[in-house]
Protein backbone atom coordinates (compact mmCIF):
# COMPACT_ATOMS: atom_id res chain seq x y z
CA UNK A 1 0.00 0.00 0.00
CA UNK A 2 1.25 3.36 -1.01
CA UNK A 3 1.30 5.64 2.03
CA UNK A 4 0.94 8.79 -0.06
CA UNK A 5 -2.65 7.82 -0.75
CA UNK A 6 -3.39 8.10 2.94
CA UNK A 7 -3.49 11.84 3.48
CA UNK A 8 -6.33 12.66 1.06
CA UNK A 9 -8.55 10.18 2.86
CA UNK A 10 -7.63 11.26 6.35
CA UNK A 11 -8.00 14.94 5.55
CA UNK A 12 -11.33 14.43 3.74
CA UNK A 13 -12.71 12.33 6.57
CA UNK A 14 -11.48 14.88 9.07
CA UNK A 15 -12.96 17.85 7.18
CA UNK A 16 -16.32 16.25 6.57
CA UNK A 17 -16.76 14.80 10.05
CA UNK A 18 -15.58 17.98 11.77
CA UNK A 19 -17.90 20.07 9.62
CA UNK A 20 -20.90 17.88 10.31
CA UNK A 21 -20.28 17.31 13.98
CA UNK A 22 -18.98 20.78 14.82
CA UNK A 23 -16.06 19.36 16.73
CA UNK A 24 -12.56 18.13 15.99
CA UNK A 25 -11.92 14.53 15.09
CA UNK A 26 -8.87 12.74 16.42
CA UNK A 27 -6.76 10.27 14.59
CA UNK A 28 -5.42 7.21 16.38
CA UNK A 29 -2.34 5.14 15.62
CA UNK A 30 -1.90 3.95 12.06
CA UNK A 31 -1.11 0.34 11.36
CA UNK A 32 -0.56 -1.86 8.36
CA UNK A 33 -2.53 -5.12 8.29
CA UNK A 34 -1.63 -7.97 5.99
CA UNK A 35 -4.26 -10.42 7.07
CA UNK A 36 -7.94 -10.26 6.33
CA UNK A 37 -10.29 -8.03 8.22
CA UNK A 38 -12.94 -9.25 10.67
CA UNK A 39 -15.99 -7.11 10.15
CA UNK A 40 -17.40 -4.80 12.75
CA UNK A 41 -21.20 -4.34 12.86
CA UNK A 42 -21.29 -2.06 9.83
CA UNK A 43 -18.83 -1.77 6.96
CA UNK A 44 -19.11 0.48 3.92
CA UNK A 45 -17.13 -0.81 0.93
CA UNK A 46 -16.18 1.45 -1.96
CA UNK A 47 -13.73 0.66 -4.75
CA UNK A 48 -11.45 2.99 -6.64
CA UNK A 49 -10.63 2.24 -10.25
CA UNK A 50 -8.06 4.12 -12.28
CA UNK A 51 -4.69 5.57 -11.40
CA UNK A 52 -5.42 4.47 -7.85
CA UNK A 53 -6.82 0.97 -7.66
CA UNK A 54 -8.28 -0.92 -4.76
CA UNK A 55 -10.84 -0.77 -2.00
CA UNK A 56 -11.68 1.46 0.93
CA UNK A 57 -13.70 0.27 3.93
CA UNK A 58 -15.28 2.38 6.62
CA UNK A 59 -16.08 0.23 9.60
CA UNK A 60 -17.92 1.05 12.79
CA UNK A 61 -20.15 -0.37 15.48
CA UNK A 62 -23.90 -0.23 15.11
CA UNK A 63 -24.20 2.51 17.73
CA UNK A 64 -21.73 4.70 15.88
CA UNK A 65 -23.49 4.04 12.56
CA UNK A 66 -26.84 5.04 14.03
CA UNK A 67 -25.25 8.07 15.73
CA UNK A 68 -23.51 9.24 12.56
CA UNK A 69 -26.65 8.78 10.49
CA UNK A 70 -28.58 10.86 13.03
CA UNK A 71 -26.03 13.67 12.86
CA UNK A 72 -25.72 13.60 9.08
CA UNK A 73 -29.40 13.45 8.27
CA UNK A 74 -30.52 15.75 11.04
CA UNK A 75 -33.04 13.37 12.51
CA UNK A 76 -32.89 10.90 15.33
CA UNK A 77 -32.57 7.24 14.36
CA UNK A 78 -33.10 4.46 16.87
CA UNK A 79 -32.10 1.60 14.64
CA UNK A 80 -30.10 1.07 11.49
CA UNK A 81 -33.08 1.12 9.16
CA UNK A 82 -32.85 1.61 5.41
CA UNK A 83 -32.62 5.36 5.60
CA UNK A 84 -29.94 5.26 8.27
CA UNK A 85 -28.04 2.71 6.18
CA UNK A 86 -28.10 4.99 3.18
CA UNK A 87 -26.90 7.86 5.37
CA UNK A 88 -23.88 5.86 6.48
CA UNK A 89 -23.16 4.75 2.91
CA UNK A 90 -23.45 8.35 1.78
CA UNK A 91 -20.88 9.40 4.34
CA UNK A 92 -18.46 6.86 2.85
CA UNK A 93 -19.36 8.09 -0.60
CA UNK A 94 -18.70 11.73 0.21
CA UNK A 95 -15.39 11.08 2.01
CA UNK A 96 -14.18 8.83 -0.81
CA UNK A 97 -15.39 11.28 -3.45
CA UNK A 98 -13.57 14.18 -1.90
CA UNK A 99 -10.43 12.08 -1.40
CA UNK A 100 -10.53 11.00 -5.05
CA UNK A 101 -10.75 14.64 -6.12
CA UNK A 102 -7.66 15.40 -4.08
CA UNK A 103 -5.92 12.42 -5.62
CA UNK A 104 -6.93 13.65 -9.08
CA UNK A 105 -5.44 17.07 -8.32
CA UNK A 106 -2.21 15.29 -7.49
CA UNK A 107 -2.28 13.49 -10.83
CA UNK A 108 -4.02 10.28 -9.83
CA UNK A 109 -7.32 10.27 -11.64
CA UNK A 110 -9.70 7.55 -10.47
CA UNK A 111 -13.34 6.73 -10.46
CA UNK A 112 -15.12 5.61 -7.35
CA UNK A 113 -17.75 2.90 -7.27
CA UNK A 114 -21.15 2.93 -5.69
CA UNK A 115 -21.03 1.94 -2.03
CA UNK A 116 -22.06 -1.44 -0.67
CA UNK A 117 -22.92 -1.93 2.95
CA UNK A 118 -22.04 -5.02 4.95
CA UNK A 119 -24.04 -5.51 8.10
CA UNK A 120 -23.04 -8.20 10.52
CA UNK A 121 -20.14 -8.76 12.80
CA UNK A 122 -17.51 -11.45 12.46
CA UNK A 123 -17.41 -12.05 8.72
CA UNK A 124 -14.01 -11.96 7.10
CA UNK A 125 -13.19 -9.60 4.28
CA UNK A 126 -10.07 -10.22 2.28
CA UNK A 127 -8.49 -7.77 -0.09
CA UNK A 128 -6.21 -10.63 -1.20
CA UNK A 129 -2.65 -9.48 -1.82
CA UNK A 130 -3.42 -5.85 -0.97
CA UNK A 131 -2.26 -4.98 2.54
CA UNK A 132 -4.53 -2.57 4.39
CA UNK A 133 -3.55 0.68 6.01
CA UNK A 134 -5.82 1.07 9.03
CA UNK A 135 -6.68 4.53 10.35
CA UNK A 136 -8.83 4.83 13.48
CA UNK A 137 -10.70 8.11 13.89
CA UNK A 138 -12.33 9.09 17.16
CA UNK A 139 -15.37 11.30 17.42
CA UNK A 140 -17.61 12.08 20.36
CA UNK A 141 -20.07 9.49 19.05
CA UNK A 142 -17.49 6.75 18.93
CA UNK A 143 -14.82 5.50 16.60
CA UNK A 144 -14.82 5.03 12.88
CA UNK A 145 -12.04 3.07 11.22
CA UNK A 146 -10.85 3.63 7.68
CA UNK A 147 -9.15 0.74 5.90
CA UNK A 148 -7.25 1.55 2.74
CA UNK A 149 -6.16 -1.24 0.42
CA UNK A 150 -4.92 0.81 -2.50
CA UNK A 151 -2.14 0.79 -5.03
CA UNK A 152 -1.18 2.61 -8.17
CA UNK A 153 -3.42 1.34 -10.91
CA UNK A 154 -2.44 -0.20 -14.17
CA UNK A 155 -4.84 2.07 -16.03
CA UNK A 156 -3.02 5.16 -14.88
CA UNK A 157 -1.84 7.77 -17.29
CA UNK A 158 0.66 9.22 -14.96
CA UNK A 159 1.86 12.77 -15.16
CA UNK A 160 4.71 12.48 -12.68
CA UNK A 161 2.40 12.76 -9.70
CA UNK A 162 3.57 14.58 -6.62
CA UNK A 163 1.58 14.28 -3.47
CA UNK A 164 2.16 16.42 -0.46
CA UNK A 165 3.82 14.85 2.50
CA UNK A 166 1.33 14.84 5.38
CA UNK A 167 1.92 18.00 7.34
CA UNK A 168 -1.51 19.09 8.44
CA UNK A 169 -1.87 19.57 12.16
CA UNK A 170 -4.47 16.96 12.79
CA UNK A 171 -2.11 14.31 11.47
CA UNK A 172 -0.24 14.75 14.72
CA UNK A 173 -1.93 12.32 16.95
CA UNK A 174 -4.03 13.90 19.65
CA UNK A 175 -3.96 17.59 20.18
CA UNK B 1 -32.04 -2.78 -13.22
CA UNK B 2 -31.93 -3.09 -16.95
CA UNK B 3 -32.32 -6.73 -18.00
CA UNK B 4 -30.06 -6.24 -21.01
CA UNK B 5 -27.17 -6.15 -18.56
CA UNK B 6 -27.93 -9.68 -17.54
CA UNK B 7 -27.06 -11.66 -20.65
CA UNK B 8 -23.44 -10.56 -20.98
CA UNK B 9 -22.81 -11.80 -17.45
CA UNK B 10 -24.54 -15.11 -17.95
CA UNK B 11 -22.79 -15.70 -21.26
CA UNK B 12 -19.45 -14.75 -19.75
CA UNK B 13 -20.02 -17.03 -16.77
CA UNK B 14 -21.02 -19.94 -18.98
CA UNK B 15 -18.00 -19.50 -21.25
CA UNK B 16 -15.52 -19.01 -18.45
CA UNK B 17 -16.80 -21.97 -16.43
CA UNK B 18 -16.67 -24.13 -19.55
CA UNK B 19 -13.12 -23.05 -20.32
CA UNK B 20 -11.74 -23.10 -16.79
CA UNK B 21 -13.44 -26.05 -15.16
CA UNK B 22 -15.03 -27.78 -18.15
CA UNK B 23 -18.55 -27.85 -16.76
CA UNK B 24 -21.88 -27.30 -18.40
CA UNK B 25 -24.02 -24.69 -16.76
CA UNK B 26 -27.76 -24.77 -16.21
CA UNK B 27 -29.35 -21.46 -15.42
CA UNK B 28 -31.83 -21.52 -12.58
CA UNK B 29 -34.78 -19.23 -12.10
CA UNK B 30 -33.98 -15.52 -12.27
CA UNK B 31 -35.37 -13.34 -9.53
CA UNK B 32 -35.31 -9.66 -8.68
CA UNK B 33 -34.59 -8.79 -5.07
CA UNK B 34 -34.85 -5.46 -3.36
CA UNK B 35 -33.81 -6.55 0.10
CA UNK B 36 -30.25 -7.06 1.24
CA UNK B 37 -28.40 -10.16 0.21
CA UNK B 38 -27.75 -12.62 3.01
CA UNK B 39 -24.29 -13.93 2.33
CA UNK B 40 -23.46 -17.51 1.52
CA UNK B 41 -20.20 -19.05 2.78
CA UNK B 42 -18.13 -17.08 0.31
CA UNK B 43 -18.97 -14.00 -1.73
CA UNK B 44 -16.73 -12.34 -4.30
CA UNK B 45 -17.63 -8.68 -4.72
CA UNK B 46 -16.55 -6.68 -7.76
CA UNK B 47 -17.57 -3.11 -8.52
CA UNK B 48 -18.10 -1.67 -11.97
CA UNK B 49 -17.48 1.97 -12.75
CA UNK B 50 -18.19 3.72 -16.01
CA UNK B 51 -21.18 3.65 -18.33
CA UNK B 52 -22.35 0.51 -16.59
CA UNK B 53 -21.90 0.92 -12.85
CA UNK B 54 -22.78 -0.85 -9.66
CA UNK B 55 -21.73 -4.09 -8.09
CA UNK B 56 -21.68 -7.74 -9.07
CA UNK B 57 -21.38 -10.48 -6.48
CA UNK B 58 -20.70 -14.18 -6.87
CA UNK B 59 -21.94 -16.22 -3.95
CA UNK B 60 -21.48 -19.91 -3.25
CA UNK B 61 -21.14 -22.51 -0.55
CA UNK B 62 -17.79 -23.55 0.75
CA UNK B 63 -17.82 -26.93 -0.99
CA UNK B 64 -18.67 -25.38 -4.33
CA UNK B 65 -15.82 -22.96 -3.95
CA UNK B 66 -13.36 -25.67 -2.96
CA UNK B 67 -14.45 -27.87 -5.88
CA UNK B 68 -14.11 -25.05 -8.39
CA UNK B 69 -10.77 -23.85 -7.09
CA UNK B 70 -9.33 -27.38 -6.87
CA UNK B 71 -10.25 -27.90 -10.51
CA UNK B 72 -8.91 -24.51 -11.68
CA UNK B 73 -5.64 -24.73 -9.81
CA UNK B 74 -5.12 -28.45 -10.35
CA UNK B 75 -4.54 -29.18 -6.68
CA UNK B 76 -6.83 -30.35 -3.93
CA UNK B 77 -8.13 -27.66 -1.57
CA UNK B 78 -9.82 -28.67 1.68
CA UNK B 79 -10.11 -25.27 3.28
CA UNK B 80 -10.80 -21.73 2.21
CA UNK B 81 -7.27 -20.49 2.62
CA UNK B 82 -5.92 -17.37 1.00
CA UNK B 83 -4.84 -19.20 -2.15
CA UNK B 84 -8.31 -20.69 -2.57
CA UNK B 85 -9.85 -17.27 -2.01
CA UNK B 86 -7.62 -15.63 -4.55
CA UNK B 87 -8.45 -18.38 -7.05
CA UNK B 88 -12.14 -17.71 -6.58
CA UNK B 89 -11.59 -13.95 -6.80
CA UNK B 90 -9.75 -14.50 -10.06
CA UNK B 91 -12.67 -16.47 -11.45
CA UNK B 92 -15.00 -13.58 -10.58
CA UNK B 93 -12.53 -11.21 -12.13
CA UNK B 94 -12.36 -13.11 -15.40
CA UNK B 95 -16.15 -13.46 -15.68
CA UNK B 96 -16.72 -9.77 -14.89
CA UNK B 97 -13.95 -8.67 -17.22
CA UNK B 98 -15.37 -10.67 -20.06
CA UNK B 99 -18.84 -9.25 -19.41
CA UNK B 100 -17.51 -5.69 -19.55
CA UNK B 101 -15.85 -6.47 -22.88
CA UNK B 102 -19.29 -7.41 -24.17
CA UNK B 103 -20.71 -4.16 -22.81
CA UNK B 104 -18.01 -2.19 -24.55
CA UNK B 105 -18.92 -3.85 -27.85
CA UNK B 106 -22.33 -2.22 -27.48
CA UNK B 107 -20.80 1.17 -26.69
CA UNK B 108 -20.95 1.03 -22.90
CA UNK B 109 -17.46 1.35 -21.51
CA UNK B 110 -16.79 0.36 -17.95
CA UNK B 111 -13.98 -0.84 -15.77
CA UNK B 112 -13.99 -3.38 -13.00
CA UNK B 113 -12.49 -2.96 -9.57
CA UNK B 114 -10.18 -5.32 -7.79
CA UNK B 115 -12.17 -8.11 -6.16
CA UNK B 116 -13.00 -8.26 -2.47
CA UNK B 117 -13.72 -11.62 -0.89
CA UNK B 118 -16.21 -11.92 1.94
CA UNK B 119 -16.32 -15.14 3.92
CA UNK B 120 -18.79 -16.02 6.63
CA UNK B 121 -22.43 -16.76 6.04
CA UNK B 122 -25.48 -14.96 7.32
CA UNK B 123 -24.02 -11.49 6.88
CA UNK B 124 -26.20 -8.90 5.19
CA UNK B 125 -24.84 -7.14 2.12
CA UNK B 126 -26.90 -4.16 1.09
CA UNK B 127 -26.65 -2.52 -2.31
CA UNK B 128 -28.90 0.25 -0.94
CA UNK B 129 -31.29 1.49 -3.57
CA UNK B 130 -29.92 -0.77 -6.31
CA UNK B 131 -32.23 -3.77 -6.74
CA UNK B 132 -30.43 -7.00 -7.54
CA UNK B 133 -31.04 -9.51 -10.27
CA UNK B 134 -30.19 -12.93 -8.90
CA UNK B 135 -29.21 -15.76 -11.22
CA UNK B 136 -28.32 -19.20 -9.86
CA UNK B 137 -25.98 -21.12 -12.15
CA UNK B 138 -25.91 -24.85 -11.57
CA UNK B 139 -22.68 -26.62 -12.37
CA UNK B 140 -21.45 -30.11 -11.64
CA UNK B 141 -19.42 -28.57 -8.81
CA UNK B 142 -22.36 -26.89 -7.11
CA UNK B 143 -24.37 -23.71 -7.50
CA UNK B 144 -22.74 -20.36 -8.23
CA UNK B 145 -25.17 -17.52 -7.66
CA UNK B 146 -24.60 -14.29 -9.57
CA UNK B 147 -26.05 -11.09 -8.08
CA UNK B 148 -26.14 -8.05 -10.32
CA UNK B 149 -26.94 -4.59 -9.00
CA UNK B 150 -26.10 -2.49 -12.01
CA UNK B 151 -27.25 0.64 -13.77
CA UNK B 152 -26.33 2.35 -16.97
CA UNK B 153 -25.87 5.91 -18.02
CA UNK B 154 -25.46 7.25 -21.50
CA UNK B 155 -22.06 6.42 -22.98
CA UNK B 156 -19.56 9.21 -22.49
CA UNK B 157 -21.37 11.01 -19.68
CA UNK B 158 -19.13 11.83 -16.75
CA UNK B 159 -18.79 9.02 -14.30
CA UNK B 160 -19.99 10.80 -11.24
CA UNK B 161 -23.66 11.60 -11.47
CA UNK B 162 -24.56 15.23 -10.84
CA UNK B 163 -26.24 14.59 -7.56
CA UNK B 164 -23.00 13.13 -6.26
CA UNK B 165 -20.96 16.22 -7.15
CA UNK B 166 -23.56 18.52 -5.66
CA UNK B 167 -23.50 16.58 -2.45
CA UNK B 168 -19.86 17.28 -2.00
CA UNK B 169 -20.13 20.97 -2.75
CA UNK B 170 -23.27 21.56 -0.74
CA UNK B 171 -23.32 20.99 3.00
CA UNK B 172 -23.77 17.31 3.59
CA UNK B 173 -27.25 17.61 4.98
CA UNK B 174 -29.37 20.69 5.28
CA UNK B 175 -30.35 20.75 8.90
CA UNK B 176 -33.73 22.03 9.89
CA UNK B 177 -33.32 24.50 12.69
Amino acid sequence: MNVKFLNPFVSSAHDILSLEMHEPVERGDLRLDHGSYQTDDVTVIISLVGAVDGTVFYSMSKEVAVGLASVLMGEKFDSLDRLAQSGVAELGNVITGQASMKLAEAGFESNISTPSLIIGKGATISTLEFPRLVVPLTTSIGSLTIHLALREGLQSNLKTPELEVPKVDFLQKGE
Amino acid sequence: MDAKLLNPFIQAAVEVLKAEVDTDVTRGEISMQKSSLTSDDITVLINLVGDVYGVVMYGMQKNTCLNLVSKIMGQEFTELNSLAQSGMAELGNVISGRATIRFSETGYKSNISTPTVLTGNGIEISTLDFPRIVVPLETQFGILTVHLALRTKNPGEPHNPDEFISLIKAPLSPKVS
